[in-house]
C-alpha cells in the first residue's frame, strides 16, 4: 500500500505520523477536523505503526497499546481481589490446606480451594499477568520514548498556522508596531518565567520542563527493575526463608548455612497498670519481646554428628520486633515465643523399694541424655527416648513432637539380683505423665522393686522461654529498593513538573499564539495571560481556552 | 490541664469550626440569589469567611494532633480513631494545597463535609490513648502512616471534585436513557453518603440512650489435630438487635420501642469476628439511611441530585475536571511512596519480608493499580470529563474499602487498626 507521507513543507514523515515532524501541520485524518489537535507524543509515528506488520510486529503492536496495558492492569486488579476473599495458604502455619477451607468456610471454601485461589498470587495466571505487565512496560516505553525524543530534540520554531490555531490554548490579535520588537519583548517576559526561548525572526518557541516528559519512562524503568529483582529471588542462594526454635542457652544450627544461633535470654515485658488507660487496666498488653541472640560461625566439625562443632562468635544483637539481627546478608527476626517452662533436666535417684536404699542422684538431660548411667551398683542403659510420649496407632510408643512436652525414657536396668540381659523400665520424669500413662502398670513387676524419682523441686532444671526466629536471606532486596527509588523519581518528575510550550508567529501584523502542556492547563493559561499582561494585553486566562476537554 | 485534655478540647473545637465552615460555604453558594446583593461579591465574601473558618478548624485539628502526640508519647496514628482523625486532617491539608493552586472556594463545599463525616466516623471508635504494642514501635509508624494518609487525602479531594463535576454536568431534567442512568447513579452515590452519615448518627443516638444488649454465643472450633472444641463468648451490642449472633442466647437486653426479643439470627456463614454485631450495625445504618433519605425526598419533592444541581451553576465544569485530575495526579506519587514503598520498607524490618500478600497490602496494591489505570486512561480521548469523574468517585470507594472495609471484613496482619 502506498501512502504519501510528504508534508507540504517538504518534510518526509514516517507512516502513521499525525503532525508533520517539521512544521506541525496536521496530516491524514487529523487534518480534516477542526477540534484541538491530538498532541500525544507530539504526533510522531510510533514504531508500532508500521505498514505491513510481520508477526513479531504484531506482538510488538499488541503490547505497545496503552489500551492493552489498561486491560492488563484492570485484570490484575480484579484477580488480586480474589486472593483476599479467604486467607491464603501462606498465611497460616498450622492446618492442612486440603481440609482447612472446607472445614472453615463450607462449600464456598471447598470451591475456593479447588479453583486454586488459595494460592492466587503463586498461580500461573497471576504470574503470567505480571509478566505481561512487565512486557507491556518495556514495549510501551520503547515504542514511544525514542520517536518522542527525536521529535522533541529537533523542534522547528516556526510552526504551521493550523498547528497553532488548533492548540488547546490559543490567542490571536492584531499587533500594531514592529513585530520583531514585540516578539523579543514577549520572549523576555517568558524567560523570566523560566522558559527557554528560541526566536526565528517573528516566530518564537518558548519551552519549559521538557525533562518531565521522561518521568513516565523513568518510572517504568524503575518498575521493570523492581519486577526483575523480585524474579531474581529464584536464583539459587539468593533467597532463604526458614524458622528456628531456640530454647534458652543452646546454640542451634541454622540449616543450609555455616551459622549457629543462640538465645541467651528471652524476655517479654508487659505494660503495668499505671501505663494503661482505664479501659485496658488488668489486661496483658505486651510492651517488648526481646531475644538476646548470639550468632556463631562454625569453624570445624560442622554437621559432624559424633563431635561437638567448633563455634566462633561473630555477632551479638538484642533482637526485638522492628529491630532484627543482621550479619552479612543474613537476618534474624523475632517471630514468636513460648513462655511455658520446659523440662531441661532432672536429677533423680534410683530407689530400691525393698530395702528403702536410694542411689544417685544422676543428671538426666532431656535433650542430650547419656547412653548409660552408673548409679550405685546398678547400670541404667538408655534404649529409647520419647519427647512427647504417645501410643501410636499400631499400639507401639511414639513421639508427637521434638519438644519435651511429655518426655519418657526407656531404660534397661542391670545389676545385682537382676537378670543378665537386664530389666526394662519406662521412666516419665513428669509426675503428671507418670499417672496419665500408668507408668507402674507398664513396668509391671519391676515397678515393685525399683523406682526412679526426683526428690524435690531443687532437682528439676527448667529451661527459660523458647523463642522462635525467622531467618532470612534476600540478596535481591537492594535491587528492589533501587527499582522503587527510580520509579519514585520518575513519578515525581512526571507529576510535579509539566512540559509547557508556547509557539507564536506574527504574519502581516497578526499575532497567532498557541500553547501546549501535558498537564495543568490552568497553569499554562496563567503563564500566557500573565506574559501578555506585561505587554499591556489584558486577557482573562479562561478566555484562552480553545476547548478540547469535552467528552 | 494536661496535654491530653487540651487535645480532646481542640478536637471538639476543630469539629465545630469545620461545621461552621461548611455552613458558610453553603451560605456562599446558596445565598447567591438572595435579594439586594451582587452575586459575585456575595460568593467572594462568604467564600472567604468560610475558608478562614475552616482553616481555623485545621489549626485546631493540628493542635489536637500535636498535643495528643506529646501527651501520649507516640504519634497518634496507631488505632482506627487516631488514623481516621488523621485522615480527616490530611484531607483538609490536601484541600488547602489544591485551593492554593486553583482558588476555587466551592471546592470547600465538598471537601469540608467529607472531612466532617470522616472525623465524626472516627469518634465512633474508642478514643483513649493506648500504649504501643511492639509491632508498632518503629519510626516507620510516623513515616508510613502519615504519607499513605496524605496520598489518600488527595484522592479524597479528587473524589470531591469529581462528584461536584457530576452534580454540575448531569442533566437532571433529561429524559434520554443516558441521562436517566447518570441521574440514577448520582442519586445512588448520594444515598450511600446518607447511609454513612446515618450510621454515625445511629451510633451516637443509641450511645446517648445508653442502649445495651448482651448475648452468649457458642462457637464450635476444630483445631489442627481435628479436635472439636466449643467456646462460649459474650457479645455486647450497643444497638437493638435486629440480628442476634448466630447460635446464641440472650443474656440481657434493653427493650426498644416494644422490641423485647431479637428479631432474627445472623446466618451461619457469616462467621467472622463479631459478624453478628457488624451485620446488625449495617442493617441499622441502611434502615436509618433510607428513612433519612426518604425524609429528604419528602421535604424537597425531587431527587437530591436535582436539589444540589442548581447551586452548582456558574462553576466551570472543565475546571472541576482538571481539579479532580490534578488532585489525583498530586496524590499518586505520595500514595506510592507512603502506602507501597514505605510500607514495604517497614514490612521488611518488622515482618521480615517486604511483601507478603496480606489483605491490606493487596488492597493498597489494588488502589494503586486502579489509579494507575485511571492515569493511563486520562491519556486517551473520551476519558476526560464525565467518565473520569466517575472513575474518581469509584476510586475513593476503593480507598475507603482498603482503609476500613479490609479491617471490618477481612482483617489480617493490620488487625491492630481493627474495630
Amino acid at each position: 500500500m502506498f501512502q504519501n507521507t510528504k508534508c507540504e513543507c517538504g518534510h518526509q514523515n514516517h507512516v502513521g505520523t499525525v503532525l508533520c515532524e517539521y512544521c506541525g501541520k496536521p496530516l491524514g485524518e487529523e487534518s480534516l477536523s477542526e477540534e484541538p489537535l491530538e498532541m500525544r507524543y507530539d504526533g510522531v509515528a510510533r514504531r508500532s505503526q508500521k505498514a505491513n506488520p510481520s508477526w513479531i510486529d504484531r506482538i510488538w503492536n499488541f503490547f505497545s497499546s496503552v489500551k492493552i496495558a489498561v486491560y492488563l492492569i484492570v485484570i490484575t486488579l480484579l484477580g488480586s481481589t480474589l486472593g483476599t476473599i479467604y486467607p491464603q495458604e501462606s498465611t497460616f502455619l498450622s492446618g492442612d490446606p486440603t481440609t482447612y477451607y472446607e472445614v472453615n468456610y463450607g462449600l464456598p471454601g471447598k470451591i475456593y480451594y479447588a479453583l486454586g485461589l488459595s494460592r492466587t498470587y503463586e498461580s500461573w495466571w497471576f504470574i503470567t499477568l505480571l509478566v505481561m505487565i512487565g512486557t507491556s512496560l518495556v514495549i510501551c516505553s520503547l515504542d514511544r520514548v525514542l520517536p518522542l525524543y527525536r521529535a522533541l530534540n529537533k523542534q522547528s520554531i516556526r510552526k504551521h498556522l493550523t498547528f497553532l490555531k488548533r492548540q488547546r490554548v490559543v490567542f490571536t490579535r492584531d499587533i500594531p508596531g514592529d513585530p520583531e520588537e514585540f516578539v523579543e519583548k514577549l520572549g523576555e517576559q517568558l524567560k523570566r518565567k523560566g522558559y527557554r526561548v528560541n526566536r526565528d525572526g517573528t516566530a518564537l518557541l518558548a519551552e519549559k520542563g521538557r525533562f518531565s516528559r521522561w518521568g513516565p519512562y523513568i518510572n517504568h524503568i524503575g518498575l521493570i527493575l523492581f519486577l526483575l529483582a523480585v524474579l531474581a529471588r529464584s536464583i539459587p542462594g539468593w533467597y532463604m526463608d526458614s524458622y528456628v526454635t531456640l530454647p534458652e542457652g543452646e546454640a542451634v544450627e541454622i540449616k543450609d548455612t555455616n551459622y549457629y544461633i543462640k538465645n541467651e535470654k528471652f524476655t517479654v515485658q508487659y505494660y503495668t497498670d499505671d501505663e494503661l488507660p482505664d479501659e485496658l487496666k488488668g489486661t496483658l498488653r505486651a510492651k517488648l519481646y526481646e531475644t538476646k541472640a548470639v550468632l556463631y560461625e562454625c569453624t570445624a566439625y560442622c554437621g559432624d554428628l559424633t563431635r561437638e562443632p567448633e563455634l566462633k562468635e561473630v555477632h551479638r544483637h538484642d533482637i526485638i520486633v522492628n529491630d532484627p539481627l543482621s550479619y552479612k546478608g543474613l537476618h534474624a527476626y523475632q517471630f514468636d515465643f513460648d513462655e511455658t517452662p520446659k523440662l531441661k533436666a532432672v536429677k533423680p535417684v534410683l530407689v530400691d523399694k525393698q530395702t528403702g536404699e536410694s542411689y544417685g542422684p544422676f543428671e538426666l538431660s532431656m535433650t542430650n541424655p547419656e547412653i548409660s548411667y552408673q548409679v550405685g551398683p546398678y547400670t541404667l542403659e538408655l534404649r529409647d527416648q520419647f519427647m512427647e510420649f504417645a501410643i501410636g496407632e499400631n499400639g507401639k510408643p511414639t513421639t508427637l513432637s521434638r519438644e519435651p512436652n511429655a518426655p519418657a525414657f526407656f531404660f534397661l536396668i542391670k545389676g545385682p539380683g537382676l537378670p543378665k540381659e537386664g530389666e526394662s523400665y519406662l521412666y516419665f520424669p513428669r509426675e503428671i505423665d507418670k499417672v496419665r500413662f500408668s507408668q507402674d502398670q507398664i513396668n509391671r513387676d519391676i515397678a515393685d522393686r525399683f523406682e526412679i524419682k526426683v526428690g524435690s523441686m531443687e532437682n528439676v532444671v527448667l529451661s527459660g522461654a523458647t523463642t522462635f526466629l525467622n531467618i532470612r536471606v534476600d540478596t535481591a532486596i537492594p535491587y528492589v529498593w533501587v527499582g522503587a527509588a527510580i520509579s519514585m523519581i520518575g513519578l515525581i518528575l512526571g507529576f510535579y513538573w509539566q512540559h509547557r510550550r508556547i509557539w507564536l508567529r506574527i504574519d502581516d501584523g497578526k499575532l497567532t499564539l498557541g500553547a501546549h502542556t501535558n498537564k495543568n492547563w490552568f497553569g499554562m493559561r496563567g503563564d500566557v495571560a500573565s506574559a501578555l499582561r506585561k505587554l499591556d494585553i489584558v486577557v482573562e486566562p479562561k478566555s484562552l481556552d480553545n476547548g478540547g476537554n469535552k467528552t | 490541664m494536661s496535654f491530653l485534655e487540651f487535645s480532646s478540647d481542640a478536637f471538639i473545637a476543630a469539629f465545630f469550626l469545620y461545621c461552621f465552615g461548611f455552613l458558610f460555604y453553603m451560605i456562599a453558594i446558596g445565598g447567591k440569589k438572595w435579594s439586594n446583593r451582587d452575586p459575585e461579591q456575595h460568593v467572594k465574601r462568604w467564600g472567604r469567611v468560610a475558608y478562614i473558618v475552616s482553616t481555623l478548624g485545621l489549626v485546631a485539628h493540628l493542635a489536637f494532633f500535636f498535643t495528643r502526640w506529646i501527651g501520649a508519647g507516640h504519634i497518634p496514628t496507631s488505632n482506627m480513631y487516631e488514623f481516621m482523625t488523621f485522615l480527616g486532617m490530611s484531607i483538609m491539608i490536601a484541600f488547602t494545597v489544591i485551593y492554593s493552586i486553583y482558588r476555587s472556594p466551592l471546592l470547600g463545599m465538598f471537601a469540608l463535609p467529607l472531612t466532617i463525616i470522616i472525623v465524626a466516623y472516627a469518634s465512633v471508635f474508642p478514643q483513649e490513648v493506648q500504649p504501643l504494642i511492639p509491632a508498632l514501635n518503629s519510626i516507620w509508624l510516623k513515616i508510613h502512616v502519615t504519607t499513605a494518609a496524605l496520598g489518600e487525602a488527595f484522592f479524597a479531594v479528587g473524589f470531591a471534585a469529581g462528584l461536584m463535576y457530576l452534580l454540575r454536568v448531569v442533566d437532571f431534567k433529561g429524559k434520554t436513557k443516558e441521562a436517566r442512568r447518570a441521574q440514577r447513579w448520582v442519586e445512588f452515590t448520594l444515598y450511600v453518603i446518607i447511609v454513612v452519615i446515618s450510621f454515625i448518627i445511629t451510633v451516637f443516638v443509641f450511645r446517648g440512650m445508653g442502649y445495651e444488649a448482651e448475648f452468649k454465643q457458642m462457637q464450635v472450633n476444630i483445631d489442627s489435630r481435628g479436635q472439636e472444641t466449643t467456646t462460649e463468648e459474650n457479645v455486647q451490642y450497643t444497638m437493638p438487635p435486629i440480628f442476634k449472633p448466630y447460635n446464641s442466647e440472650t443474656i440481657s437486653m434493653d427493650s426498644f420501642i416494644g422490641m423485647k426479643q431479637p428479631l432474627l439470627e445472623t446466618p451461619y456463614w457469616m462467621d467472622g469476628v463479631n459478624a453478628g454485631r457488624k451485620l446488625n450495625t449495617v442493617v441499622w445504618s441502611i434502615i436509618a439511611g433510607s428513612l433519612l433519605y426518604g425524609l429528604l425526598r419528602l421535604v424537597f419533592r425531587k431527587p437530591l441530585g436535582a436539589v444540589i444541581h442548581p447551586a452548582m451553576e456558574g462553576i466551570d465544569p472543565e475546571d472541576l475536571d482538571e481539579i479532580s485530575y490534578r488532585a489525583i495526579a498530586i496524590g499518586f506519587p505520595i500514595f506510592t511512596l507512603g502506602a507501597l514503598i514505605f510500607a514495604m520498607i517497614w514490612a521488611n524490618i518488622a515482618w521480615s519480608r517486604f511483601w507478603g500478600w496480606d489483605p491490606k497490602e493487596v488492597w493498597a496494591l489494588i488502589t494503586w493499580l486502579y489509579y494507575s489505570a485511571y492515569l493511563h486512561l486520562r491519556l486517551s480521548r473520551g476519558w476526560q470529563g464525565h467518565r473520569s469523574a466517575w472513575l474518581a468517585v469509584i476510586g475513593f470507594v476503593i480507598v475507603m474499602f482498603t482503609l476500613i472495609g479490609v479491617n471490618l471484613i477481612i482483617a489480617g496482619l493490620h488487625s491492630y487498626a481493627g474495630v
